[in-house]
């Protein structure tokens, strides 16, 4: 406690335990951590889209998506690829030891707005992380959506994130399950898609209608999706997406992740197709 | 109670800061170190250098330090411990800060002391009384009134020295600045009419003689609108990105949060940070939303003159101190960029009808 009116250092982590890990490809990992602190634990609450600052001490800070649905409580969960410093030192951890955590911070996916309408979620490679939790979501409360499609894409067969989960996707009542690779990472005995995401999704030939389209992947597959969305007559008030800029407080004060008059990290990082049409191109 | 102020000499002023400083108080002023004016803890009240002229750096490092540890943290056999920073203690006095570097800590206070409060920066916030300084003379970089500012503004000061003659008027102004001069009551004298008269032709005169063109609130929208200009291109090109313009700014806030230390011990420590270094937002991943240079001085720009403003009732961030135009080792002035680029969109803007 630093200020004499209570407000406290908003820097300080809570320490949470790796519970269980599990290898989604050869450098992405999905981690179910815990509170050390049972009272943290009970306070804890989110919503599916916002997200966290993972830290390993001497290592830094990362900021990864929170990958459980909040339907799915009692622990969190995140997946991240090993790709920097502190990624790296993530996943040289093992089961039983602790991470720093603080969140959750930003906004969230409009779920309860879904309500009743058909759902289509398209994750690129990593992005499918941050649509794992809004997707459990609907899985958990089933008869309250419509038809939903995942579409789940990755550069080769090794890339694909969450292969186990999917099966158990897919088993669930009016959910199908599209698996694809870019051209030339498939395998002889592959039999999902091949193409391009937005190829891919053209494919498909789904109606735009009252659908929702929940998007997540890499700069460029944002690009060529929502040319795609345009020519199939998708409005872009059913489009959103979720950002990942750099960021390093979290709080909208760091700067790192400022477009425009937006601070990715606390007015979004879930925005509307038609929102990100007003802000300046800089993400 | 009407808030008054205080006619002092130059030996009263001195025997008043000398009385501070026995009372326990951290007094910060600027002091001549190795030929440069900076903001140093001084010891003697006749350390402080009250002259005409700006320190070489704002006193935003003691609100906003280069550097702070934000946790320490020690790991013995998988038990993690954590052991929250400590705060300062002491009551601090910022003494003789020019007025476009007071209305820097008013812009630092719109960031920490926003949605999210940051104890940190609340703390020594609290404990921080800012005596500022009205000018006696223009530099050539200053363009404070070209931003709102004044020679003699207020904003951010809890009190105000004004040089009269061979003394100083003092001049209170929030219950800080009372407090820090509760002494003085009853034993100083008021400025006689004619000393007001005085501080008034100064300000009028210092100010008339910082000719830049003023830089409208109005044009926040315009400039947000110019992102896309190939102007950006071509003002941006020279810049190094050597972010001296963030390290000396009153009102550049951002920050990077680093650890230090190993897998035994260390902390966890943010310090200044600037949006015009290649590393600041590229991604592990490669993608960089601002992969050049000239994107990332708009950025620079944009964010003090339009993104801010229209999020902060109009105001810029920027104060108009001109240490950026003054230090820029290649001659890039931020007033005249956002001249141009006003200029060019509202151009832009009538030939598109």
């Amino acid at each position: 406690m630093l200020a004499g009116d209570g407000r406290r250092n908003p820097f300080l982590p809570h320490l949470v335990r790796i519970a269980a890990a599990r290898d989604e490809t050869h450098d992405v990992r999905t981690l179910r951590l815990t509170f050390l602190d049972p009272g943290a634990a009970r306070a804890f609450e989110w919503e599916a889209g916002q997200f966290g600052e993972f830290s390993v001490f001497g290592a830094g800070e990362s900021v990864f998506t929170l990958a459980n649905a909040p339907t799915r409580a009692g622990y969190i969960e995140c997946t991240f690829r090993a790709i920097g410093k502190v990624t790296a030192a993530i996943r040289g951890l093992s089961v039983g030891q602790v991470l720093g955590f603080r969140g959750p911070y930003g906004n969230h996916f409009p779920v309860a707005e879904w309500r009743g309408r058909d759902l289509l979620f398209v994750g690129g490679g990593i992005g499918m992380a941050a649509l794992r939790a809004p997707l459990q979501s609907v899985l958990d409360n089933r008869q309250d959506f419509g038809k939903v499609v995942v579409l789940n894409g990755a550069r080769s067969v090794a890339d694909l994130v969450y292969r186990d989960e999917m099966k158990d996707w897919e088993q669930t009542d009016r959910v199908r399950v599209v698996r694809a690779v870019d051209p030339g990472g498939e395998t002889p005995d592959w039999d999902g898609e091949v193409g391009l995401i937005p190829s891919v999704f053209e494919r498909l030939q789904l109606k735009p209608d009252s659908r929702v389209v929940i998007v997540c992947g890499p700069p460029v597959m944002l690009h060529y999706m929502f040319r795609s969305l345009e020519r199939m007559g998708y409005a872009p008030e059913q489009v959103v997406t979720t950002l990942e800029n750099k960021m390093k407080c979290g709080l909208g004060l760091c700067g790192r992740c400022n477009i425009g008059r937006v601070f990715v990290c606390r007015d979004g990082p879930v925005f509307t197709w038609a929102e990100m049409q007003t802000l300046p191109k800089d993400f | 109670m009407a808030r008054t102020a205080w006619r002092l000499t130059q030996g009263e002023l001195l025997e008043w800061l000398e009385h501070l400083l026995r009372e326990g108080r951290r007094i910060v002023a600027p002091v001549e170190e190795d030929g440069l004016r900076l903001f140093r803890a001084v010891h003697a009240a006749t350390q402080v250098c009250l002259a005409p002229g700006k320190t070489r750096w704002s006193p935003k490092e003691f609100l906003f330090p280069r550097t702070e540890t934000l946790f320490t943290y020690s790991a013995d056999g998988g038990e993690v411990r954590l052991a929250d920073a400590v705060g300062p203690e002491t009551e601090q006095v910022l003494f003789g800060v020019r007025p476009c570097d007071a209305a820097g800590l008013c812009r630092l206070d719109a960031v920490f002391h926003g949605e999210t409060a940051d104890g940190l920066y609340a703390r020594r916030r609290e404990l921080t009384t800012v005596a500022s300084l009205a000018c006696d003379e223009a530099e050539p970089e200053c363009f404070c009134t070209a931003v709102g500012g004044s020679p003699a503004g207020v904003d951010g000061s809890d009190l105000q020295l004004v040089a009269v003659g061979e003394g100083w008027i003092v001049r209170p102004l929030t219950r800080k600045g009372e407090a820090l001069t509760a002494s003085l009551r009853g034993r100083a004298p008021v400025p006689a009419p004619e000393d007001w008269a005085q501080a008034e032709e100064r300000a009028r005169r210092v100010a008339e003689r910082i000719r830049q063109r003023p830089i409208a609130r109005e044009w926040a929208a315009v400039l947000e609108a110019s992102f896309g200009l190939p102007l950006w291109e071509a003002l941006g090109r020279r810049c190094l990105g050597c972010s001296i313009c963030t390290y000396v700014c009153p009102s550049c806030s951002c920050f990077d949060v680093q650890d230090s230390g190993n897998a035994w011990c260390g902390e966890r420590c943010r310090s200044w940070d600037s949006c015009t270094f290649a590393l600041f937002t590229r991604h592990a991943s490669g993608h960089d939303p601002r992969p050049t240079q000239a994107a990332r001085y708009r950025q620079r720009v944009l964010h003090k003159f339009a993104y801010f403003p229209l999020a902060n009732d109009g105001q810029t961030m920027c104060v108009g101190c001109g240490r950026c135009v003054a230090l820029c080792p290649v001659g890039m002035n931020v007033h005249e960029s956002v001249q141009r680029v006003a200029a060019a969109a509202r151009e832009s803007v009538d030939a598109r009808g």
